[in-house]
């Protein structure tokens, strides 16, 4: 038990000194884009509130708008996973031969890899709160409504990682899985209030929302920093019922990937 | 003169090689070509339906109306549309042929390494995107009563806009030269990008300076836009023109630089 605990640990260290190694880059690719969009977004509903703090737009005045944003970027932070990015190019190199007779599987690796990207995720966020709440940008919330949107977070963070993960092993039959992870992050991004609130939606189609995971990717998480009365319990619910899925369906895509897959990279 | 058109010549017969070549192995991913169709469209449903959002609760943003702004939005996305089509991938090639000394075989051949590597890749799945695009921007277009001598140009503003975009993504390029990891450049690309979408006025004072001088980006849409809405901000052409003149002479410049710098990672 020892040994196998130790296996984890040394590939959460591996993989925190993968992710810190290039620093520029990293900061250009996973913290860069939110907070260009964030700062879109700012300049955006000032300019739409024209500066008006009296003014109420789908249940939000300015500053609560811009609050909803900066917990919205707070959350990228945390639950944004990156971890079929190196799990297709594993694939597709057949760089996965190595996993079927290592004594570490290659989930296990790639877990471990989410694990360390979270924690490192989870320092930025941290630090980024403290900038915020510094500039005034946002109050700092109630320490339950702090702990418990933290706590969800990291559980959407899970089911990104878990969705990722079904797409990154797509690369037994696609050749670029890019494509689809783009297209679901275009999707949720849309569809799960991170561009604006879903107040601002048409009601049949927040109605028709409430049955997929998308308002919990992003919407009802901000309600909770904001200290907004949120049924968590439906929450987890949606989210667990959908990485269930997720997880069979992984489950079915692996064993029928690698019966067909033929090491051609190597 | 007739040197400089059987130059154009050379060249264009290149492109055309450059064209068949992406095409043909791009129709042999059959699946990843229609999912990058719907990726283009999923793109401009979520974009447009986001403001149209926005305007179902506010009459105007900035100066602007719904119809003005979704003119604007159809306009950046006729704009991407050919962007994804003719540049897009070459960026992301260009990080793993330096990172893999492949760029050798590029700076061997004899025509200009700036050509061969922003126009090597062609994406062909947004030939059959872009026409969406198009057509959004001729609906929107007709409901604000565009003028005949406007859609005439359309052609010119599209390419003023694109050359102004590419050059500056071709500097921000350079920088790859210098970075073991190049990726996070194209990330910074695409953030560019993703301000040029939006109409200079949201931007606060300080913010618009800046990007409407030193790195020119609001000028991308916002330039040949507002020009079109209204005809005595012409300056905002003249602005493009002169940004798209000095961008050149800053790409030739660094480009050397960039090359000089280069180390062939394979050798």
């Amino acid at each position: 038990m020892k040994n196998y605990l130790l296996k984890w640990w040394q590939t959460i260290k591996v993989t925190w000194v993968k992710h810190t190694a290039y620093r520029l880059n990293f900061f250009l690719q996973i913290i860069g884009p939110g907070l260009v969009f964030f700062f879109i977004k700012y300049q955006l509903w000032h300019a739409i509130y024209q500066g008006n703090t009296d003014i109420i737009i789908g249940n939000f005045n300015l500053e609560q708008m811009i609050q909803y944003h900066v917990w919205g970027f707070l959350i990228s932070l945390i639950a944004q996973a990156n971890g079929s990015w190196n799990l297709s190019e594993d694939i597709r190199m057949g760089r996965i031969s190595s996993y079927l007779i290592y004594p570490f599987q290659f989930h296990e690796y790639h877990t471990a890899s989410f694990i360390s990207f979270q924690m490192i995720q989870f320092f930025i966020a941290s630090f980024t709160l403290l900038m915020i709440v510094f500039a005034n940008l946002a109050p700092l919330p109630n320490i339950y409504s702090l702990l418990s949107g933290t706590l969800f977070t990291f559980y959407i963070g899970l089911f990104w990682f878990v969705l990722q993960y079904l797409v990154g092993i797509l690369a037994f039959w696609l050749e670029e899985t890019w494509i689809i992870r783009v297209i679901i992050s275009i999707v949720s991004y849309f569809l799960s209030g991170a561009i604006i609130p879903l107040d601002l939606y048409p009601t049949w189609l927040t109605s028709v929302l409430d049955y997929t995971p998308f308002p919990y990717l992003t919407y009802y998480p901000i309600q909770i920093f904001m200290e907004r009365s949120v049924n968590l319990s439906v929450g987890y619910l949606v989210i667990s019922l959908w990485m269930i899925i997720l997880m069979l369906l992984i489950k079915l895509v692996w064993s029928r990937g690698i019966k067909m897959y033929t090491a051609a990279g190597m | 003169m007739k040197n400089l058109l059987s130059r154009a010549k050379h060249y264009l017969s290149v492109y055309k090689k450059f064209v068949s070549t992406s095409t043909q192995v791009q129709a042999s991913f059959r699946t990843s070509f229609i999912l990058l169709i719907c990726m283009d469209l999923f793109f401009y449903v979520s974009t447009l339906a986001s403001v149209s959002f926005i305007f179902d609760h506010v009459t105007t943003i900035g100066p602007w109306e719904r119809e003005q702004l979704m003119f604007f939005i159809s306009y950046m996305l006729v704009i991407d549309s050919v962007h994804m089509m003719v540049f897009s991938h070459n960026f992301w090639q260009l990080s793993l042929y330096i990172r893999k000394g492949d760029l050798d075989f590029i700076l061997l051949k004899p025509i200009s390494s700036i050509f061969s590597c922003f126009f090597r890749e062609f994406r062909t799945p947004a030939m059959i995107s872009s026409p969406v695009a198009v057509t959004l921007l001729i609906y929107y277009g007709t409901s604000l009563n565009i003028s005949y001598i406007d859609w005439f140009l359309m052609p010119f503003y599209i390419v003023l806009s694109l050359t102004l975009l590419v050059v500056i993504e071709f500097i921000l390029s350079t920088a790859m030269f210098w970075m073991v990891e190049g990726t996070g450049i194209n990330f910074l690309r695409m953030q560019f990008q993703q301000l040029a979408r939006w109409p200079h006025f949201i931007f606060s004072d300080f913010v618009r300076k800046i990007l409407t001088t030193i790195v020119p980006v609001l000028l991308i849409g916002s330039g040949p836009v507002q020009f079109m809405f209204e005809k005595s901000r012409f300056e905002l052409l003249l602005m493009m023109g002169i940004a798209i003149i000095i961008l050149i002479q800053v790409l030739r410049i660094l480009w050397r630089i960039a090359l000089n710098h280069y180390e062939s990672a394979s050798s």
